[in-house]
């Protein structure tokens, strides 16, 4: 009975004693500045600057955001050194977006800057990650009057929707994944600064490490179809033979692709049938006022399977000159292939490619009226 | 003591110690372990399920000729007092070395993600004091921990279902695309992840249905290892061949694909969930290494529990330095191998020594 009061009386001195210790204390929730935005623009091959957006959360201040920018050698060292700047402590754990500017990615620095992104257990792996044409620091500097704030409107921006669907969104997990898988190239999301907003332009395609230059929203459209995305961007088609101009405008309802390869490595063909359905919305050429009978539909779609399949086929030309593969094609060959499959394998193999295309276009409606 | 009152195990019990005495840190791990086979590891767990299924045999063989006996007793019957002592002996120090290895190991990936500015000592205490009051309630109060376990954490399974949607189904091919140099590192590696079904050899004595305790082992060693097999092929769909090769923990990062639009990090839940895992594995582990110190000194004490205890404790916080902690850690697995092949060993013995022993 004794010895049991004893261990009581300890426990309980010992419960209200821990108040006493000299531990650090936590810091409460105001005091963290919790980086929203990050920006790294390119100064030279060992130094850059680290820019961040805080968002700043006292009703008095009268700016939304706190923007501190650095000259550092190491990311986390810059961190470091933007804690002193800022009259918080700064941590990642809210990160949502990374800026890279277009000459650190050119000088192929971003796989580094990732990587420590990635191996970083405070960072979750859905961070967004963007190339910027000039410079991060002022896209983050901007004023975008009618934007709550600037994290806010980057994560919003980045998301796919579906208008801007040919918008490869990456994140953390998926940068680090296509440039260590060896079948596949890099693709990130391309912003530029307008006046008072910031516009998705395209894409960034890297050659292994390097980005190797923009690619246009018609050709991140092809990579995202071909990729076997089932929702796409409103398809824009002109047609243009027999000096006849017809445009058209299709809203995709859906797309199914399917590609095989010929198992070989050293004379690979592929074959890809691409399946698309969508609604007419809009038409302007000299069929219009015809389109209301199901054969001139077919024989639209029939145009159309032609444009589609010349549009693929010059993309992927363009990619066996650059010997570049965003789509990862060559994966057709490799889970044929045994043994170690690299990096040179997959540009000889994309150098050599052959390919069959067939596109099949159903036009499902073309409005309500006649 | 009756021998009616010593039989405490019924079947779900053998099913799920066996079970999750196997499933612990290893399979955090795993698909790095077999990163030698690239993207082919993924069935690789099934050869692992046959292994274990083979290994399992000669263990009940040699404890059912023994019905009433552990490990322990059937060494100092088998090889003489002193031989067998020194062997147990050697158990336990391996036994508490593996625990410690365990604890570790777990510790250090929750400081990495979950806790990164605190030491780890206080934690430690914490858990080593929660795994003494589940072995104190005996191998029952073990295997109803184990059940409990299994069941809170089955539903993480859940978590896998982002990875699932993004991952490729072509990784899967070519099947089997290694070299026998490749396929025996891994063998190396990986096999220690799914080790802990062997101290069955332990509890054997205080199951009821002796005769069907085979089958009952062989439902638990399957779950463990379909679990372990959804494990792989889910990393195998959802990382590339670099990622599966350098990612230490890759569970960790399965559940990092999540979204809830309520929750934001679902890889901290799912690893903090994980202690029930760890827990049930070093509680079957402790009660064992308790009673081979029982066994040692040839009396019951309580105090036993809490002496192995103190020593992992020692090993787990000791300022010695991180490389020849691991070194001692890997050594005690490999020793871990050894208790296989041990049975068949001690079967052949008791061929040999059959009617001796039996005078």
């Amino acid at each position: 009975m004794n010895v049991k009061f004893i261990i009581l009386a300890i426990i309980l001195a010992m419960a209200f004693l821990t108040g006493c210790s000299a531990k650090v204390k936590k810091i409460p929730l105001e005091d963290v500045g919790m980086v929203g935005v990050m920006a790294i623009d390119y100064i030279d091959e060992n130094s850059l600057k680290l820019t961040v957006a805080i968002p700043q959360y006292s009703p008095v201040a009268k700016e939304h955001t706190q923007i501190f920018s650095v000259t550092t050698e190491l990311v986390s060292q810059g961190i470091v050194d933007i804690e002193a700047l800022s009259d918080k402590k700064v941590v990642l754990n809210q990160l949502r977006v990374v800026l890279l500017n277009e000459e650190f990615a050119r000088h192929g620095k971003a796989r580094e800057i990732i990587k420590h992104l990635f191996r970083n257990a405070e960072v979750g792996n859905k961070v967004l990650i963007a190339v910027v044409k000039e410079s991060g620091e002022e896209i983050l500097k901007e004023e975008y009057p009618d934007k709550p704030n600037i994290n806010f409107y980057l994560n919003d921006l980045l998301q796919p929707s579906i208008n801007t669907a040919f918008n490869p969104n990456t994140n953390i997990h998926d940068f680090v994944y296509t440039q260590t898988n060896p079948v596949f190239d890099s693709i990130v999301p391309l912003l530029e600064k307008k006046e008072g907003k910031i516009e998705i332009n395209g894409i960034a395609l890297f050659k292994g490490e390097k980005m190797l230059r923009s690619l246009s929203k018609d050709d991140a459209l092809i990579i995202q179809a071909l990729q076997g995305r089932k929702k796409l961007a409103p398809l824009y088609i002109k047609l243009n033979d027999n000096n006849k101009e017809e445009k058209m405008m299709l809203d995709l309802i859906n797309s199914k692709v399917r590609m095989k390869g010929n198992k070989s490595v050293d004379s690979p063909k592929l074959t890809v049938s691409l399946k698309i359905e969508g609604t007419l919305v809009e038409y302007k050429g000299e069929r219009e006022g015809r389109l209301s009978t199901p054969e001139e539909i077919l024989k639209l779609e029939e145009d159309v399977n032609k444009e589609i399949e010349k549009d693929i086929s010059k993309f992927l030309e363009s990619l066996k000159e650059l010997k570049v593969d965003p789509i990862g094609l060559t994966e057709k060959f490799r889970m044929h292939y045994h043994g170690d499959w690299d990096k040179t394998m997959t540009r000889e193999t994309i150098s050599k490619l052959q390919w069959d295309i067939h596109v099949e276009t159903s036009i499902v409606s073309t409005g309500t009226l006649r | 003591m009756s021998t009616n009152k010593r039989k405490l195990l019924n079947r779900y019990h053998v099913v799920f110690l066996v079970q999750s005495t196997m499933f612990g840190t290893g399979v955090l791990s795993l698909p790095q372990r077999l990163s030698s086979l690239g993207y082919s590891q993924a069935l690789f767990p099934l050869l692992f399920g046959v292994i274990a299924s083979l290994s399992i045999w000669p263990m009940i063989w040699i404890n059912s000729k023994y019905k009433n006996e552990n490990l322990f007793r059937i060494n100092e019957i088998l090889l003489g007092k002193w031989i067998g002592k020194s062997i147990n002996l050697f158990i336990v120090l391996q036994f508490t070395l593996f625990l410690a290895a365990i604890i570790s190991s777990y510790m250090n990936l929750i400081q990495t993600t979950a806790l990164p500015e605190q030491t780890m000592t206080i934690p430690v205490l914490f858990f080593l004091l929660l795994l003494t009051y589940i072995v104190n309630g005996g191998i029952k109060s073990v295997a109803r921990f184990c059940i409990m376990a299994f069941f809170i954490t089955i539903p993480m399974l859940y978590f896998l279902r982002w990875a699932i949607e993004k991952g490729e189904m072509s990784h899967l091919f070519p099947l089997f695309n290694y070299n026998g140099h490749e396929f025996f590192e891994a063998l190396r590696k990986g096999y220690l992840s799914i080790l802990g079904y062997e101290v069955i050899m332990f509890y054997f004595p205080y199951i009821v249905n002796q005769k069907k305790a085979y089958k009952h082992a062989l439902v638990g060693i399957w779950i463990s290892i379909i679990l372990c097999f959804i494990t792989t092929i889910v990393s195998v769909l959802y990382y590339s061949e670099w990622q599966l090769e350098n990612i230490e923990f890759s569970v960790l990062h399965l559940f990092k694909a999540g979204e809830f639009s309520f929750i934001e990090r679902i890889d901290i839940i799912g690893i903090t969930l994980w202690i029930f895992l760890i827990l049930s594995t070093a509680a079957g582990y402790l009660w064992s290494a308790k009673k081979g110190l029982d066994s040692l000194r040839s009396k019951k004490k309580k105090y036993h529990v809490y002496l192995i205890t103190i020593v992992i404790f020692a090993v787990v916080v000791m300022p010695i330095s991180h490389e020849s902690q691991k070194k001692l850690f890997e050594g005690s697995h490999y020793v871990g191998y050894l208790l296989l092949v041990w049975p068949i060993f001690l079967s052949v013995v008791h061929i040999l020594r059959k009617k001796q022993v039996q005078q």
